[in-house]
């Protein structure tokens, strides 16, 4: 096995230029498919990490009924004794704070016209010590002890639609939590623009204290848990389930996967693309290296004939070519994750930022994360790519008549 | 009763044809050629290009098939043998030496010697033992790790040779080996394997119009339009001190029978 191994090494490097050229291709496709999924994993990383720190965090508690029934009253399903919870949650491990919400809807009015709301109520406190960012077209963000005036953030859409700014005042009516109806002056304070237009069309954000006394409830419909770092999501959720299991309230943890709709759907949509890619690559190593393997077959023939004529069983000629392919493949995919990893870390240090994606007005940057997965994955893909075009020359090579191969020119 | 009539037969052809299509119709390379060889012979085929020499040598080494008649190798009829079988016969019974030597070239001389062991599947001790008493033998231990590209032709050739000789083969089929060397390497090759014939009694029929290799064979069977023309014994033969002396090897054999 050994000197069998030896052959078909030796045989690679037999002719070196074409050798060369194949793994130049080879590796071109890994270290292309390593920077595109690099990216695309840089990408994903800071969607995830934008998304959790635009408001979403790791995990989210709700009571299970919010996710079985529809509220008749606003803060039906909520949460009742939410600062228990949250204080259960803080003493666990690798939790950053807890964030309380009130998720309600009502109508606000300047009082020439009125229009619609989904609004969100916050501590501001409890917000900025978890690093959650609001994007402001305008203004500032929410007081968390405000003097006098309840304060409000709008979206841009509906401060455009209602016709105010910052300063202006506008009136909020809801239902209260016993079905009757309750109104408030705010001043706004900050107008906000997410880049999401039907979003920004419909959002007010006023403090949890404010929103409590308008919907005359001391619940909330959600307890927002971050965290130190990403990874660590499934652990603390895993350790957190059982301890909601002895409260009065049935509750249910969520993870960021679980409510991020956003990310998934362009993870998906970004991972088909890879996975097209991978195709195109795949075909790309097959093709060309099935002639180039073709052409090592006719240039061997009479060697092929002489080891047939002194007994060798077929299977060891197909082993044989299919090894070469397979060394190749390897030596193909080293090349390639090699070139690859040193592109990645040219390319992170070259401060090269991409035009803003649409709805955003940042510049993005051009970065590749490095992923052992990916680096494993596009190996294989190349290694199993060279064997499958070896099939045909190795096979069409053990079936050569020997008589006919001994004596080709 | 002679020396041959005590010797069991190695080769027997019988009644064999070969035909080659060509176009709409059919070449015949060999017709109805009838021959019989005995072990430790020093055979050779002989005859103008396109007599059917390297046919007949393909069909005895079991890589071409007859179109009619039939080859026995030791008693085994080789056109009953399948396709496994015959990979064996040729592994374990033949070695073949051919005009162009063939080596593979990314092994060096110890490691073509050695090949055939490894198909073999014979054991790295015994591989090593057997390829250094080969290149011995052939007189290129000194030139066991060179690669062929660094070899003289006469050296790649007794390579060649010690390749063809270290499974220990029943017979050695050799086509046309000197016709790529010049004199001096091609009477080295034919003393070579004429010493390897005598000393380790190894059954050797090769091809030739090299009347260099002729002045030493024992026995020349003369093909001619694919048919034997003349199968006679030569002075060289150990059997040239029977009483059959310069008769032709046919009636050698009847007259033993």
């Amino acid at each position: 096995m050994g000197k069998f191994l030896l052959l078909a090494f030796r045989n690679v490097f037999r002719n070196r230029r074409r050798t060369v050229m194949t793994l130049v291709m080879v590796g071109g496709g890994v270290a292309g498919l390593l920077l595109v999924g690099g990216f695309f994993a840089f990408m994903f990383w800071g969607l995830r990490e934008s998304t959790i720190n635009g408001g979403l965090g790791h995990i989210q508690i709700f009571t299970a009924d919010h996710f079985t029934r529809d509220e008749v009253h606003v803060l039906d399903t909520g949460i009742d004794n939410w600062r228990q919870v949250a204080a259960t949650v803080r003493t666990g491990g690798h939790v950053r704070g807890v964030a309380p919400r009130i998720e309600f809807y009502g109508m606000v009015s300047n009082g020439e016209k009125s229009s619609v709301f989904m609004g969100s109520a916050v501590d501001p406190d409890a917000e900025s010590s978890l690093g959650f960012r609001t994007r402001f077209a305008s203004g500032r963000d929410l007081d968390s002890k405000p003097g006098g005036e309840v304060e409000a953030l709008i979206g841009a859409g509906l401060a455009k639609s209602m016709n105010v700014k910052v300063g202006d005042g506008l009136t909020v009516l809801a239902m209260t939590s016993d079905g009757a109806l309750n109104g408030v002056d705010v001043q706004i304070v900050g107008i906000v623009n997410s880049g999401m237009a039907e979003m920004d069309a419909r959002y007010l954000r006023i403090t949890l204290a404010s929103a409590q006394r308008l919907l005359q409830s001391d619940r909330v419909t959600n307890l927002v848990v971050g965290l130190d770092k990403t990874e660590n999501t499934d652990r603390v959720a895993a350790e957190l389930a059982p301890r909601m299991s002895g409260l009065p309230q049935q509750l249910v943890l969520k993870k960021w996967i679980d409510l991020a709709n956003y990310y998934k759907q362009v993870r998906s949509l970004f991972s088909m693309i890879f996975v097209f890619l991978g195709v195109i690559v795949f075909f790309m190593v097959l093709m060309s290296s099935v002639n180039t393997l073709l052409m090592t077959m006719f240039e061997r023939t009479r060697e092929i004939g002489t080891m047939l004529a002194m007994g060798t069983p077929r299977a060891w000629i197909v082993s044989l070519f299919m090894l070469e392919a397979t060394l190749i493949g390897v030596l193909g995919a080293v090349a390639g994750v090699l070139a690859g990893n040193l592109l990645g870390v040219i390319l992170n240090h070259s401060g090269i930022h991409l035009p803003p994606p649409p709805g955003n007005t940042v510049p993005m940057a051009f970065k590749v994360l490095f992923e052992p997965s990916l680096m494993i994955g596009s190996s294989l893909l190349v290694v199993f790519s060279l064997a499958l075009a070896a099939i045909v020359p190795a096979i069409r090579a053990s079936r050569l008549q020997i008589a006919e191969a001994l004596a080709h020119v | 009763m002679n020396e041959l009539a005590e010797v069991p037969e190695l080769v027997r052809v019988e009644s064999v044809r070969r035909r080659f299509p060509l176009d709409h119709s059919f070449v015949s390379a060999l017709d109805d050629v009838n021959l019989r060889v005995v072990p430790g012979e020093f055979l050779a085929i002989a005859g103008p290009s396109g007599s059917g020499k390297s046919t007949l040598l393909n069909l005895i080494g079991c890589i071409d098939k007859p179109t009619s008649g039939r080859i026995l190798i030791e008693g085994v009829d080789t056109s009953k043998l399948n396709p496994t079988r015959t990979t064996a016969l040729r592994r374990e019974k033949i070695g073949f030496v051919f005009q162009t030597f063939n080596l593979i070239p990314v092994f060096t001389a110890a490691e073509n010697v050695e090949f055939p062991l490894l198909v073999q599947g014979l054991g790295a001790g015994e591989r090593r033992q057997r390829v250094a008493a080969a290149l011995e033998s052939v007189g290129l231990t000194a030139r066991a790790n060179h690669r062929p590209d660094l070899l003289s032709g006469g050296e790649r050739q007794r390579i060649a040779v010690a390749r063809a000789i270290v499974h220990r083969p029943a017979l050695v089929l050799a086509d046309e080996p000197t016709a790529n060397l010049d004199t001096h390497n091609a009477t080295q090759l034919i003393d070579l394997m004429h010493d390897l014939n005598r000393r380790l009694g190894l059954t050797f029929i090769f091809s030739t119009h090299d009347a260099r290799l002729l002045e030493h064979t024992d026995r020349i069977v003369r093909l001619c339009d694919g048919q034997v023309q003349s199968d006679t014994l030569t002075s060289n033969t150990p059997f040239a001190e029977t009483p059959n002396k310069g008769a032709s090897h046919g009636q050698v054999l009847a007259s033993s029978l």
